[in-house]
């Protein structure tokens, strides 16, 4: 920290703006350019790649429609619904396995390699035992959502370090106070990093469900664009949806303490 | 993990804990099964799991279960080529432009959490309802993990075996290729086989929605017709060749990377 | 082979023929070999001996961590079974909660066993100060150097107010400077709350500078080699490093340990070339 025998630099002008973002700036006006110059070539079928403008049209409108706000209530209910669900059961389930060796080792397997399996061919099953209302999506959003918090805490569980658990037991913490004072705290990162890892599943379950049957919902707003050919107001629901999507994932990061987005 | 532990072979307490797994999931079946038989479950709704262990053979047979094991698994491999080419390019790129990667990793980083399968619709309008569609979801899905891995690995490498690439004074390009990114060969394995995961989750799902291709689409198929117990074969076929996958792509990673 | 040791009646810690014996995938292995002896109250008693002579498990056993073991654990004639209310451990390893505050920390057994926030806050306070933390209450463990995060341990095991202070190789971690001024600082608290210690240590000079007996164990499988009564003026600061009868101890009980250190060295490189492959 001690500063004596720095060179002192001369003073440089700070750009104003920064190299990184001129290059954002500019790689971002590049992809515009040209998809806008594709979008009035004919090079391509008509409307698939559309005007910046009726891109922009279609955006306006959409978010100006109540009926929007409406479908976003509902997918937004179904996939909280998944996370709440899925995730508290996964935590319970991670917990278990994570503390007891015997209980992992009979069951751990099943659930690590249940988790690459895509959850959406389960759809037909859902809808056979849930109908075809949100139902069925929530179900298939927790399903998505389980695995992959399950794992996390359960290998979270594992890299507690044992003398933390040692300490507990030497002021002889019953077990609901080793899990809400020991277990829990410790856990932080993996149990945040399942969420986000949960939420990311639960919300692509949820939506895809929607967009193979359903008659609300964002999901069945995009399908529903695809199947009028409308695809100015494809792109729309797309954009926002991806907006949303991102910022609901780096806002579960943020809440959780980890500053960076970068960690997969 | 430098403890001298005894050599793993295979302790009783395992095969306790396996027997105890499978009892567990025999017992499971086989009270399924019975609640079926005895009218409490609707067989319409779950089929008993002897006619479904039943219908395996049926499904195999009639419905061409391995060309469509074949289709959905060239979908992946041309996927899987196409992430190895781009994905790892793209990361070495962005690693040797800095300025590149300050800019757009986050991007990057941002993408592989976004829903990307959901552009499907805007997929099949693009390239069709054809295999094409298909691949490039798979691919697009994929790409975000192999180009951020690729980049973690090369910048990953030890400090100190970068300075003895300098005390021999080797330029940037010999750096690269003979330090750098052997180096990081361990890592970007690691990011293609994430990347072949996404990318199988993907292609199979969108073979399901889009009601085209191999193993997806069987499902979509038996379950319009109303086979139940079909449609519970096909999934449980689908289960079994995603865990083969996974199990196959690991054992190649370790046999790539016999250290750690 | 052992010195006199307290009469029965006045000793408030008995460790009674206690055998640790454990399956390794090399054949079984005895890690504690009928070791006894005798605490009496506010005595300082160091437990000593090479790596491998199972003073760590001994630690464990004492502290009710361990329950697969022969022998008797008794505090003031009531059998340990598990964790005791009356025994107080001090790990060796880091183990505050990273993410509980310094009187958070400190507070955690009297918020386990229901006590109110405020007589909480207040009783942490008084063994913050005692371990010379004052003014750090609202800081993270984050935020202090090893020495002082290990005094946090100490201060929030001493919370507890345990009849026997049972520690393990504590200061192992810090350098030899923060050794001494922090066994000062533990010779000082011990003093003034009469404190039963029980001291597991590899290290002579710290056990030498703190001790009223010395336990010597010996290499694995561990045995009682000598119990030495330390005859040195109380009180006691880290300034007796440098007396004669200070100097004649250590190099008393290293004599001891000497012999059962090479022993573990031997060991050790048999253990090598005999299972190749084993470790890794």
């Amino acid at each position: 920290m001690a500063e004596t025998g720095r060179l002192t630099k001369a003073a440089v002008a700070a750009p104003v703006i920064s190299p990184v973002t001129l290059l954002r700036l500019a790689i971002i006006l590049t992809v515009l350019a040209i998809w806008e110059f594709l979008s009035h070539s004919g090079w391509l079928y008509r409307d698939v790649v559309p005007s910046l403008l009726a891109i922009g049209r279609a955006l306006y409108q959409l978010l100006s429609a109540p009926d929007y706000y409406f479908n976003l209530g509902v997918t937004a209910a179904e996939i909280g619904a998944a996370l709440a669900i899925g995730g508290l059961s996964g935590l319970a389930v991670g917990i278990l396995l994570g503390a007891n060796r015997f209980l992992s080792r009979a069951f751990e397997s099943y659930i690590y390699y249940l988790g690459p399996t895509p959850k959406i061919i389960f759809f037909p099953i859902m809808i056979m035992w849930f109908g075809v209302g949100p139902e069925s999506k929530v179900a298939l959003g927790t399903l998505s959502c389980f695995f992959p918090v399950a794992l996390s805490v359960a290998a979270g569980m594992r890299q507690i370090d044992k003398v933390l658990i040692r300490v507990g037991n030497s002021f002889r913490a019953n077990s609901w106070q080793m899990v809400t004072k020991i277990y829990l705290p410790a856990m932080r990162h993996p149990i945040v990093n399942g969420a986000r890892l949960g939420l990311g599943v639960a919300l692509i379950g949820t939506l895809l469900a929607e967009t193979k049957l359903s008659n609300k919902g964002i999901g069945f707003l995009i399908i529903n664009a695809y199947s009028t050919f409308d695809m100015p107001r494809m792109y729309a629901n797309l954009i926002v949806l991806f907006v949303l999507a991102i910022g609901a994932n780096a806002l579960v990061g943020r809440l959780g303490g980890l500053h960076s987005i970068k960690r997969l | 993990m430098t403890a001298a532990a005894p050599a793993r072979r295979a302790p009783p307490g395992n095969f306790a804990a396996a027997a105890v797994g499978l009892g567990a999931l025999a017992a499971f079946l086989l009270a399924v099964e019975i609640l079926i038989q005895t009218g409490v479950v609707s067989r319409f709704i779950v089929p008993p799991p002897s006619e479904i262990i039943g219908s395996f053979s049926r499904v195999i047979v009639e419905e061409h279960v391995f060309s469509r094991f074949l289709l959905t698994l060239t979908e992946c491999l041309t996927a899987g080529m196409m992430l190895t080419v781009f994905g790892v390019a793209g990361g070495v790129l962005m690693h040797r432009f800095k300025l590149l990667q300050q800019a757009c990793e986050t991007w990057v980083a941002a993408m592989a959490s976004a829903p990307i399968v959901l552009m499907y619709p805007l997929f099949l309008v693009i390239f069709g309802r054809n295999a094409w569609t298909i691949i490039m979801m798979g691919f697009f899905a994929a790409l975000p993990p192999v180009i951020l891995k690729t980049i973690e690995g090369i910048a990953g490498t030890r400090k100190v075996l970068v300075n003895v690439g300098r005390s021999f004074n080797l330029n940037a390009t010999q750096q690269f290729w003979k330090i750098l990114f052997p180096a990081a060969l361990p890592t970007i394995f690691v990011g293609l086989r994430l990347g072949l995961i996404f990318a199988l989750i993907n292609i199979v799902g969108v073979e399901f929605l889009i009601n085209f291709g191999g193993l997806g689409q069987l499902i979509n198929e038996l379950a319009e017709r109303y086979d139940l117990a079909g449609t519970y074969a096909a999934i449980c076929f689908v289960i079994l060749v995603s865990i083969v996958f996974f199990v196959a792509l690991e054992k190649t990673e370790r046999w790539l990377r016999p250290v750690d | 082979m052992a010195a006199a040791g307290p009469q029965a009646d006045d000793a408030i810690l008995v460790v009674d023929d206690i055998v640790v014996r454990y399956e390794t995938a090399e054949g079984p292995i005895t890690a504690v070999d009928n070791v006894s002896f005798k605490v009496r109250p506010g005595e300082f008693l160091s437990v000593i001996g090479p790596s491998g002579c199972g003073k760590s498990t001994l630690f464990n056993v004492i502290g009710g961590l361990l329950s697969h073991h022969q022998g008797v654990v008794s505090v003031a004639g009531e059998t340990i079974s598990g964790p005791h209310k009356s025994i107080g451990m001090v790990f060796q390893e880091e183990s505050t909660f990273p993410w509980r505050t310094v009187i958070d920390n400190v507070a955690l057994p009297l918020e386990l066993i229901g006590m109110a926030k405020a007589k909480r806050a207040e009783r942490a306070r008084h063994f913050i100060g005692m371990v010379g933390l004052n003014g750090f209450e609202n800081r993270y463990p984050g935020e202090l150097s090893g020495g002082m995060r290990q005094r946090v341990s100490l201060a929030r095991t001493l919370a507890s107010e345990p009849k026997i202070l049972l520690m393990d190789e504590p200061f192992a971690a810090l350098d030899e400077q923060t050794r001494l001024l922090l066994g000062d600082k533990v010779l000082q608290i011990q003093q003034q709350l009469k404190q039963t210690t029980l001291l597991i240590t590899h290290n002579i000079t710290e056990a030498v500078q703190m001790s009223d007996r010395i336990l010597v164990m010996t290499y694995r499988p561990g045995k009682t080699k000598r119990i030495v009564d330390i005859d040195l003026p109380r009180p006691r600061t880290s300034e007796i490093v440098s007396s004669g009868a200070f100097g004649g101890y250590v190099a008393e009980i290293w004599n001891d340990l000497r012999e059962e250190a090479s022993r573990g060295m031997r060991d050790e490189e048999d253990h090598v070339l005999h299972h190749e492959g084993g470790s890794s």
